[in-house]
Order: structure tokens, then C-alpha cells, then sequence
């Protein structure tokens, strides 16, 4: 049997009349790369902020590898091991891309007032390895600013691996990016991933790119996981067709 | 105007610029992060002087020197013990808030510490000169002035420059201070406390305000109202800069105690109102101070 690495069970909540979640049940498997399809505002993005501590569900939990984590602080929830990647990059615009970089892996190691040089920090030599994981070594001294948008994506992606974490939460990761890049930062970002051996769950618009990346699928809808299962089942199920992609 | 008082008034202008950027570049540094116009920066600046005096008069009769220390440890001390409660017990339940609040705020802790001042120290005139007097007189142009005021005060206020420059700029605690500045939503989501990062930059700006007093006490005689000279200058100067503009803080600070001085020597009635006619004609032409820019990095 594979190990959950994180678990939801019965997560309620509600913002006024709209109820995003209704009795969310979802485990996430350690090594699947599991995306999450549904309407928009059916509350996918609630979802990984509930999972991050950022929303507290009005009932429920969500477990993390085995401890509840459903009342920890954001903070909390990323020492443990939970990194977010934003559906807009979270980058420090004005630092260049490697000190970024080198705040997050400070931030994790928790050394954060140090009046070292950000010039032969210990981590440097690892955090210019990950941008290379993630194919942006050559813009490790370009300010974030001056990137594209689909290398800002992948520096993003950098910046949560950077914190060593033993899940990632994508939000919309290829959204704001031409169609023809999407595969090619996927591929990047999948390998990425595989590589450091990091479980992760991304809530996707593109059946494309679920199709292809993701291992298994949960459709989200009028608060609820509707179904979950291969790209290949969901994908062709004439309800999730009508509800989600709505052919 | 002969040249002994054009070179009696610059180096009144530029010993005094040291001691009101050192102040100034302290309100800037905690505007520029937490965006938060601190009045009661000036009660930092006399608690320093008023702590360096108290320590000098006690430490003067074992050996003179040894005031040298205490001025850097009533600037550290009042720095870090008061500097470190307004921030975690008041000036954190308020940014964000309206800026009048804010400003309401601040003022109403710089009359009580004004208060509290008095209560302390009295209202008579406090004179503690060690340090000046243990460092010899200089000519300058054949004008004896004290090496104390020509050399120490703008050597430290440029090693200020420069050290804050290289803190922000190349280390890792002053790179974690303008991450949170730039995008505090993203520093937590790597897992950085911002609060804690605030708390440590209030207190750095602190230190520079009651250094700039501990620096000046050896200089003058410690009256109450001291801070309020001050906090008002070191606005002006903030402002003609441009908020949160470090290098633009020194180049402010020159303009206006240079003037200032000037001023003095000349046209004596018009002390007080030089440095704000310069504040004011700047930000007529620039709203945003001579060095501020409506960009991302604010300091």
C-alpha cells in the first residue's frame, strides 16, 4: 500500500452564502503528481489554502504525514514540509534571482539575521544546483523583475524546492503562459520534482497538461470531490466532461 | 564674509549634518520597512544623550576614556530596550492603520517619554564633555576647531553610510529585511517571520537615533526639549531626500546643516526657518524628495 502523505476528511467551509467546500474527502500519495480540475470558484485554490494554514476550514482536518495540522500557522505548516507555488510568482522582484534563493534556503535552515555575506553563504553551491534542476542557472544574477513569465514560473518552482519540501502545492502553475511553452515548463518542472523526490498536487485549468502530467485526477465540484482517477478515466467520463470541461 | 567664518560655519554645518543624519537615516530605515512615520524617533535621540551623560558622569572618575564605550553602550541600550518595547507593545498594533492614527500615536509617546525625561534627568542642564575634551583641537585653515566634531562625528556618520549600504545591500539579515519590504505575502510563504524581521529593523533604526544623541551629548548641554529639535530636523531632511533614501539621507543632511550653519554666521534670524525653506522648495519642484522614486525598492 502507498503512503499517504496528506489527508483531508470532511473539510467544510463557507464564505457567506457559497460553500467551497461541503465534506471534502482527498488523500494525496507519496511520489503521484496530482492535479485538481473542476469550475472555476469551486474552491481548488481554497483547498491548498486550507492545506497551507492560510484558511481554517469550519469542520474537518487535514493531515500531513500523519499529524494534524488543520490549526497550524502557515509558518508552521512549511517548516514541517509543505512548500506553495503561487498562481502568480511570489518572487522578490528587486533581488536577484540566486539571493532569492538563498533567503529561502536561510529561511529553512533558520539562520535569517546573519550578517554573512551573501557572496559565500554555505548554500550557494546547492542553490545554483536547483537552478540548474530547473534550467535558469544563466539567469542566477539577473534581477527576478527582468525575467519572463515562464522562467519567473520555474525560478518560482526553485524557490519552493529550495525550502526541501516533502510536498508541493501548485497553484495554476502554466496559467499566463503561452500555450506552446506550457509543455516545455511542465517538462522542466515534473523532472524537477522527480528528481528531488517531492510529492505534489496542482490545481489546473488545462486538460492538456493534466493528461499529460498528472497521475491521477480529482475533479472538484459544488464542494465536493466528485470523482478521483487516471487522466485516462476521469478525462473521458461524459459528467466530468459536462461539468468541468464543459463540451 | 571672511574665511574664517566660511570655515567656522562649515564645519559647524558638517559636524552637525553627521549627528542629523544618523538620526534621520534611522526614521528613513523604519519608514522605508514598515511604513510607519515614527515621531517618537527624537525621544530615542535624547534618551541617548541623556544615557550617555548619566554613564560618562559616572565613568569619567575612574578614567575618561571609558566614556568612549558608554556612548556606544547608551546608544545600543536605549536602542534595543526602548526602541525593542515601542515596537512590540505599540507600534505593532498600528501599521497598516491610517496614517494620522499613526501619527497621533507616535506623538502621544514622545510627550509622555518627553515627560518621563524630565521626571528622570530634570529640567537643569546636564554637561558631560569627556569625550570631546579628551581628543586634541585641529586647525583647519588656521581655524582651531575640535578634532571630536571635524573628524569623529562625519567619520561616523560615513562609516554609518557605508556600513548600512553593504548591510542592505550584500548581507543575508539585510537582504531578509528588503525581501519583506518588496513582498511580505512571499517572505511568510518561505517560511520568514516578518514581525521578527521588523522588530530587529526598529531596533537598528533606534540605534542610530540614540547613537546620534550619545554622539552629541559630549558636544552641548542636555535640556529638555532636545529630541524635539531634533525629531523636527531629521523630518526635514527625511522628507527633502525623499523617504527611506539612505545616500540621499546624507546628501539631505549636508545640504541643510551646511545651510543651517551658514545661516547662523550670517543671517542669524533665519536659523530655524533655513532648513524647512529648503525642505519646502525641494518638494515643490519634487514631491517625492531629491533622491525618492515612485519605484519597488524604497530603501
Amino acid at each position: 500500500m502507498t503512503k499517504v502523505v496528506l489527508s483531508a476528511r470532511g473539510l467544510v467551509i463557507r464564505f457567506g452564502g457559497v460553500v467551497a467546500a461541503d465534506g471534502v474527502d482527498l488523500d494525496v500519495q507519496a511520489g503521484e503528481h496530482l492535479a485538481i480540475i473542476g469550475p472555476n470558484g469551486a474552491g481548488k485554490t481554497t483547498f491548498l489554502n486550507i492545506a497551507t494554514g492560510y484558511l481554517k476550514p469550519q469542520a474537518g482536518s487535514v493531515e500531513f504525514l500523519g499529524q494534524d495540522i488543520t490549526a497550524h500557522s502557515p509558518r508552521a505548516i512549511t517548516r514541517l514540509g509543505i512548500a506553495r507555488a503561487f498562481q502568480i510568482p511570489q518572487l522578490f522582484l528587486e533581488h536577484t534571482v540566486i539571493e532569492s534563493l538563498l533567503i529561502a534556503a536561510a529561511s529553512r535552515n533558520g539562520r535569517l539575521a546573519t550578517l554573512r555575506s551573501l557572496e559565500d553563504l554555505p548554500e550557494r553551491e546547492e542553490m545554483m544546483q536547483l537552478l540548474e534542476l530547473v534550467g535558469a542557472r544563466d539567469a542566477a544574477e539577473h534581477k527576478a523583475v527582468v525575467l519572463p513569465e515562464g522562467r519567473r514560473k520555474l525560478v518560482d518552482i526553485a524557490m519552493a524546492l529550495a525550502l526541501k519540501p516533502k510536498l508541493v502545492l501548485m497553484d495554476e502553475p502554466t496559467s499566463g503562459v503561452a500555450s506552446a511553452e506550457k509543455f516545455a515548463i511542465m517538462d522542466v518542472l515534473v523532472a524537477a520534482l522527480n528528481a528531488q523526490a517531492v510529492t505534489s498536487v496542482f490545481v489546473e485549468h488545462d486538460m492538456d497538461v493534466v493528461q499529460r502530467y498528472a497521475d491521477r485526477v480529482a475533479v472538484w465540484s459544488s464542494g465536493k470531490i466528485q470523482t478521483v482517477g487516471t487522466p485516462r478515466e476521469v478525462l473521458a467520463d461524459p459528467a466530468v466532461i459536462s461539468q468541468v470541461i464543459g463540451i | 564674509m571672511n574665511l574664517t567664518i566660511v570655515v567656522l560655519a562649515a564645519l559647524d554645518g558638517i559636524s552637525y549634518a553627521a549627528l542629523v543624519f544618523l538620526v534621520s537615516v534611522g526614521l528613513s530605515l523604519i519608514f522605508g520597512v514598515m511604513r510607519i512615520v515614527n515621531v517618537a524617533h527624537g525621544s530615542l535621540y535624547a534618551y541617548g544623550a541623556y544615557a550617555a551623560a548619566t554613564i560618562g558622569i559616572a565613568v569619567a572618575p575612574i578614567s575618561p576614556w571609558l566614556t568612549y564605550p558608554g556612548l556606544l553602550l547608551a546608544a545600543i541600550g536605549v536602542g534595543t530596550i526602548l526602541g525593542g518595547l515601542l515596537e512590540r507593545f505599540l507600534l505593532r498594533l498600528v501599521y497598516g492603520r491610517d496614517e494620522a492614527l499613526q501619527l497621533l500615536i507616535t506623538f502621544a509617546v514622545f510627550m509622555i517619554l518627553d515627560n518621563l525625561q524630565r521626571v528622570i534627568w530634570g529640567v537643569q542642564p546636564i554637561f558631560a564633555a569627556a569625550p570631546l575634551q579628551l581628543l586634541p583641537n585641529i586647525s583647519v585653515l588656521g581655524v582651531g576647531y575640535t578634532s571630536y566634531q571635524t573628524l569623529l562625528l562625519p567619520g561616523v556618520a560615513a562609516l554609518t553610510l557605508i556600513g548600512l549600504r553593504y548591510f542592505l545591500r550584500h548581507t543575508l539579515g539585510g537582504a531578509v529585511i528588503l525581501a519583506v519590504t518588496e513582498d511580505r505575502e512571499a517572505a511568510t510563504a518561505i517560511g520568514i517571520n516578518p514581525n521578527r524581521v521588523f522588530l530587529r529593523t526598529f531596533i537598528l533604526g533606534a540605534i542610530l537615533a540614540a547613537l546620534g544623541g550619545a554622539l552629541a551629548s559630549p558636544t552641548t548641554s542636555l535640556l529638555p526639549g532636545i529630541g524635539t529639535e531634533m525629531i523636527v530636523l531629521s523630518f526635514a531632511v527625511a522628507a527633502t531626500a525623499g523617504l527611506g533614501q539612505i545616500e540621499g539621507a546624507a546628501i539631505a543632511a549636508l545640504m541643510i546643516g551646511l545651510a543651517r550653519a551658514f545661516a547662523i554666521y550670517t543671517y542669524p534670524e533665519f536659523e530655524v526657518l533655513v532648513p524647512y525653506a529648503i525642505m519646502v522648495l525641494v518638494l515643490l519642484i519634487r514631491p517625492q524628495g531629491l533622491f525618492g522614486a515612485t519605484r519597488l525598492r524604497r530603501i
